[in-house]
């Protein structure tokens, strides 16, 4: 890339080739966002995870379809006795040796059963249903709250710019992990009362709470970086010289320009999120039992590596398909909204 | 250099009387697998495993599998058992004591002398007032076994007082005659078995008034506890100052054993079939079992244990006070399911009293099990009726159970079983460690969940105080069902004074049993089996015993 | 620059004392039941349980709670009321595990994420740099008790290549602590090496078309020395900080995961071991001990960015 001459246009890649497009398109006048879709769609690669994605929630969300239609059964109905006919020959759900049947390719147990007979096919679709669930939730209430923070800091300053700053140091720098397996275990042992608001052990919600909280650091420092620095812009200026209050200013000036940050923080939020519940619910702090989960069904699979290795591997590479595609969306979200990538997710 | 000379000839006069006697000892193995015979080589170090650190290494303390395996080699009480294996192993026999204590007429009254001679592991000679201290040491550290020394005349004020050095005046104890005389309030038909128990092993007199889990007491045992770092390891090695005249209690054959905590099962049953481990207390897990069964078989067997698995239901909260439900669930449970999440090691049965114990019946856990034989599928249209019948289906119902594997699975197994029988059933899981204290707190009040047992000693009251009305307490319970039989309550009072387990006393326990089973109070699903698997390098065939009441027994082991 | 060091000093400290009133809320005051009953471990009897409600001040308020919690703690007189361990003696012990973990991790992550990151750089928009991307982004998505566990179990124990997890300590046999260690470094770095090559590929992009770049190229300097000299160099400034913070957070609870599929008893397991049994003491420890890794090096991190940032020094 270094030795390419600058001024050959024709055969620039990379970040170079943004910026003389960009350079090209500011004459005619496109907006940022369409010019960020035309870079998106020239993407193939990130347009093709995007469909990945899409497809892995829709079967996700088609769950109870599959379930009554083809495997007939319950996430949490138990098979333990059932004998199934495969290719002529009646076999044991679960052996008298406790060893589940691997996938059987049909309609019924089509990937196989687990240790207490359930259809792990079913279960992974009802898992997929309740990580993602709790993924998008949780990077919802992440951004919503990352945005109201930022705004407040990066724009008031002062006093409460410096109450949020602490408050989002002490969340910054209380052990992650620590944090969301202790709120999820003392959460799940007898479930949440504040006043009159009362939520079970086993309800999403206390996932959802726990991950969305731990998350806002990562994306309020950035917001508020960003509204700090676009406080000082022109058009701010000059709508407060014409008497906007600041909240309208917030939603008319500040936020609109925030929105490629927050979109691809969004996307990327999810991603984490996802894998985050997944760790919890691994540790045995998340979703609660019987209930699926990918991170549940990882932590029983791996128990069973031996006689039943699908059982880890199926939710897993699930997982990572998810998760990748949803990356690389982001990615490629990010490369089109802004070249430059100067949003940069600090770690 | 004296010390060591000194100590290498002790081993020496120990080893050539070992040699001496096991020349002159009798064969006395039945059939195959139980050590004992002349064969066994002496010598070598292994190391085996335990899943978790045992709850206490202090005999005072300790009240679980994990300690009293290791324990039961280190110290010794008044009486003991045989180590054999099966039946023959329950038998009482004397062990730091002359002969089995003479039980006065009334029943309330036990006398015993001290064998002379006999020192601890670190060469204190044993006194018949250490029994004394070691039994208030058990009762002012307000150990989980104090309730099977209250009996004795003094003990519970002694409690009370809160003071250490006081004196509890059932028991007299004379250092230059040896003699021990312990007095009861009322007669006790268990208390010989009481002072087998590792609660009861004579520990120095002046060991203090702590948990001294971090460094154990000596003790009178084949092997000392010569190192312990709690949580990673801890080492037993032989005691050069171990009796040669307990004649049933024959000295262990290895001289170093090294204990390692190893929290994973499957990590564990690799490490013994590779030879990295020796031995591991837990059975494999079931997902090495199939590998274990198939290609090393020549160095694993499962044996049936005292022990009975069980789902209590809570008699004082619905839906579990009505009797109906209670049969309804007994119709219902699916025990060859369940068994299968134990990979096949728990049989399926109806008795609460298990396989072994005085007063099982082996036709109740078969053909005479009210609810049908255990072994076929339930009659789950006769419980969904009953339940439907009895009002609550659509209940919701939390089923408890912990997180050891495969208690989750099986109480995730037992809600789906409720909830096809027709109720709204959710488990809910606790951490293995805080579980029964959790279930046996009357403020938890729990509906149903997961139970197990296995005997302390082979005395029917050790299983029945699980269903004794008498036992209720609000922490702390082990009664989580609560349950309140008069009639069982009282048998269970007049069967315990008799001193001896006879025929007729059998037949009645039996009885007992039978209408514990009959009347629903409980729902028993099956015994379990447990397992020993060792490394190539043990010799399996000669050197392996599995003790009724103490598992397995560290001093069998040898190496080929 | 005193000034700075000292106001970053006095916030450290504040932090740390909302990390422990934080930690003490969530286990004191959200489960519904007994403090008590559940901190008496196993087999309590009514007088242990009472002994352990005056001890810790449960019939006190929350305040002289919480009071009685940290003083336990300042003066190390912490005990596990589950084992009736030392808190203290435990985190020893698992120290130097957990440090071996994440030193050991991070060296590779550092290493290998460069090296994925120089030479994307360097082929940017071309196939490699394609392909290397799409080896981080697999990397960053791939959950890591996940590959730890098919890593330990298929390559530890099927073919054996490598130990079945577990530890050994460095003084016993080096050897064989590095041996033992392989698979789990491996497991914990590969999302960090994606993570890390990406940041580094976009900070050298940048770099590269920087003005004094372009002046050292018209000087004439050779390309690899402009590649060391300057981009490197500068390139590799966010990158240092970004790794303080990740460090931290490792060692600071995201060696959890880890340590708990390869066994390795280090701080991290016993955390997750003490927080199942809801035993507050150790976990208190932990997360205060954590909480203070993270903030040291936060600071840390800030102090030298100040150092080489004017700018902010004068703030």
């Amino acid at each position: 890339m270094a030795t390419e001459p600058l001024t050959d246009q024709t055969t620039l890649q990379g970040p170079a080739a943004w910026e003389a497009e960009a350079a090209r398109e500011k004459v005619h006048g496109i907006g940022p966002w369409r010019l960020g879709a035309r870079r998106l769609r020239r993407n193939k690669v990130a347009l093709l995870f995007g469909a990945l994605f899409v497809l892995l929630v829709a079967v996700c969300v088609a769950a109870p379809l599959w379930a009554n239609n083809v495997a007939h059964t319950t996430p949490t109905e138990n098979h333990l006795s059932d004998t199934i006919q495969v290719n002529g020959e009646t076999k044991n759900v679960v052996g008298l040796d406790g060893v589940p049947i691997g996938p059987t390719w049909h309609g019924e147990f089509f990937l196989g059963a687990d240790p207490n007979g359930r259809d792990i096919m079913v279960r992974l679709l009802y898992g997929g249903r309740n990580s993602l669930l709790i993924g998008v939730t949780a990077a919802l209430m992440t951004t919503i709250l990352s945005i109201v923070f930022g705004l407040i800091a990066g724009y008031f300053r002062g006093g409460s710019d410096a109450v949020i700053r602490s408050l989002l140091d002490i969340l910054w720098s209380f052990p992650v992990v620590i944090l969301g397996v202790a709120l999820g275990v003392a959460l799940a042992l007898g479930g949440l009362k504040i006043g009159p608001i009362s939520i079970s052990g086993d309800s999403l919600l206390i996932p959802i709470f726990i991950i969305g909280v731990v998350y806002i650091p990562y994306m309020a420092r950035p917001v508020r970086g960003q509204v700090l620095a676009l406080r000082e812009k022109e058009f701010v200026e000059a709508a407060r010289a014409q008497g906007a209050g600041p909240l309208r200013i917030m939603f008319t000036e500040v936020l609109p320009n925030l929105a490629s940050t927050i979109l691809v923080f969004f996307t990327l939020l999810i991603a984490n999120a996802v894998l985050l519940e997944a760790a919890l619910s691994f540790l045995g702090a998340g979703i609660q039992p019987p209930n699926p989960s990918w991170g549940t069904m990882i932590d029983d699979g791996v128990d069973r590596i031996a006689t039943a290795p699908h059982l880890a591997i199926v939710p897993g590479v699930m997982l990572v398909l998810t998760v990748l595609s949803l990356n690389v969306f982001g990615d490629g979200v990010r490369d089109a909204l802004d070249p430059r990538a100067k949003i940069r997710i600090e770690h | 250099m004296g010390k060591m000379r000194r100590r290498a000839l002790v081993l020496l006069v120990a080893a050539l009387s070992m040699l001496v006697i096991a020349a002159c000892g009798d064969d006395d193995d039945g059939g195959g697998g139980d050590g004992g015979g002349g064969e066994a080589k002496t010598g070598g170090s292994i190391t085996i495993s335990e899943t978790s650190q045992p709850d206490y290494l202090d005999p005072a303390l300790s009240y679980t599998v994990n300690g009293w395996e290791p324990l039961s080699t280190v110290y010794t009480g008044l009486t003991g058992y045989k180590r054999a294996e099966g039946q023959e192993g329950a038998q009482l026999v004397p062990s730091l004591a002359t002969a089995l204590p003479k039980v006065s007429e009334d029943g309330k009254t036990y006398e015993m002398t001290l064998r002379k001679g006999l020192k601890y592991s670190d060469g204190t000679p044993v006194k018949a007032s250490d029994f004394e201290h070691a039994i208030k040491r058990v009762l002012n550290l307000e150990s989980g076994g104090t309730a099977f020394f209250l009996g004795i005349e003094g003990a519970p004020d002694y409690v009370e007082a809160g003071k250490a050095e006081a004196d509890i005046p059932g028991i007299e104890t004379d250092d230059a005659s040896g003699k021990i005389t312990i007095t009861l309030t009322e007669p006790d038909g268990s208390f010989s078995n009481v002072l087998a128990m590792p609660f009861a092993s004579l520990v120095p007199g002046d060991t203090p008034f702590r948990n001294l889990t971090e460094s154990p007491p000596p003790g009178v045992g084949q092997y000392k506890i010569t190192e312990s770092v709690p949580n990673r390891q801890f080492v037993l090695e032989k005691n050069a100052n171990f009796p040669t005249n307990l004649t049933d209690d024959p000295p262990g054959n290895v001289d170093k054993i090294t204990v390692k905590i190893v929290k994973n099962a499957q990590r564990q049953a690799q490490d013994v079939i590779s030879g990295e481990l020796d031995y591991m207390q837990d059975p494999p897990p079931a997902d090495i079992k199939p590998e274990v069964k198939a290609k090393y078989s020549d160095r694993y067997e499962e044996i049936t244990t005292a022990s009975t698995y069980y789902m209590f239901m809570n008699t004082r909260v619905a839906p579990f006070n009505k009797k109906e439900v209670r049969e309804a669930v007994n119709w219902g449970l699916d025990k060859p399911a369940l068994a299968r999440l134990f990979a096949g090691e728990v049989t399926p049965g109806c008795s609460f009293l298990p396989p072994g114990m005085p007063g099982y019946d082996k036709a109740l856990d078969v053909e005479d099990c009210p609810w049908g034989n255990p072994n076929e599928p339930p009659d789950l249209e006769k419980a969904r009726q009953m339940i439907k019948d009895a009002g609550v289906d659509g209940m919701d119902v939390t089923v408890w159970g912990n997180n050891d594997d495969p208690t989750d699975k099986v109480t995730e197994a037992y809600a789906d079983q409720l909830t096809k029988m027709g109720f709204n059933a959710k488990p809910k899981i606790l951490d293995g460690g805080v579980y029964f204290q959790t279930i046996g707190n009357a403020k938890t009040a729990p509906q149903t969940g997961f139970a197990n047992w296995f005997q302390d000693f082979p005395h029917p009251k050790n299983f029945m105080f699980l269903v004794d009305g008498k036992s209720i307490q609000p922490t702390n319970n082990q009664n989580f069902g609560n349950v309140d039989d008069p009639e069982i309550t009282k048998g269970i009072a007049e069967l315990n004074l008799q001193p001896e387990i006879t025929d007729e006393v059998a037949a009645q326990w039996q009885d007992l049993n039978r209408k514990l089973v009959e009347r629903a109070w409980v729902a028993p699903y099956g015994h379990r089996k447990l397992a020993t698997f060792v490394s190539e390098r043990m010799d399996f065939d000669n050197c392996t015993r599995f003790h009724p009441v103490w598992n397995n027994d560290y001093t069998s082991f040898c190496l080929k | 620059m005193a000034r700075f060091i000292v106001r970053r000093l006095i916030q450290m400290v504040l932090v740390m004392f909302a990390v422990s009133l934080l930690t003490f809320l969530i286990f004191n005051v959200i489960p519904n039941g007994d403090p008590a009953v559940r901190m008496a471990g196993r087999q309590p009897t009514e007088t242990q349980i009472e002994a352990i409600r005056k001890e810790w001040g449960f019939d006190d308020n929350v305040f002289v709670q919480y009071k009685t919690m940290m003083e336990k703690v300042l003066t190390g007189d912490l005990k596990s009321y589950f084992t009736q361990l030392p808190v203290g003696e435990e985190i020893k012990k698992g120290l130097p595990r957990t440090l071996s973990l994440a030193i050991g991790a991070a060296i590779l992550w550092m290493f290998v994420a460069i090296c994925f990151g120089l030479y994307s750089a360097m082929k940017a928009g071309k196939f490699a740099d394609r392909f290397l991307t799409i080896i981080a982004l697999i990397g960053i998505s791939i959950p890591v008790f996940w590959i730890g566990a098919l890593m330990n179990y298929y390559l530890g124990f099927k073919l054996g290549w490598f130990p079945n997890g577990g530890y050994v300590e460095f003084t016993k046999d080096p050897v064989d602590w590095f041996y033992h260690l392989i698979l789990p470094w491996t497991a914990l770095a590969i999302l960090f090496i994606g993570f890390y090559s990406r940041v580094l590929r976009s900070n050298v992009l940048d770099t590269i078309n920087e003005d004094y770049v372009r002046t050292a190229r018209a000087k004439g300097l050779s390309e690899r020395r402009i590649l060391v000299r300057h981009v490197l160099r500068n390139s590799l400034i966010p990158i240092v900080t970004l790794w303080g913070l990740d460090f931290g957070f490792v060692v600071g609870g995201g060696a959890i995961l880890t340590e708990t599929v390869f066994d390795l008893q280090g701080v991290g397991q016993y955390a997750a071991e003490s927080i199942g049994q809801l035993d507050v003491p150790p976990v208190l420890a932990v997360t205060l001990f954590a909480a203070f890794f993270i903030v040291l090096l936060n600071a840390i991190v800030d102090i030298m960015y100040a150092y080489l940032d004017p700018r902010i020094r004068l703030q």
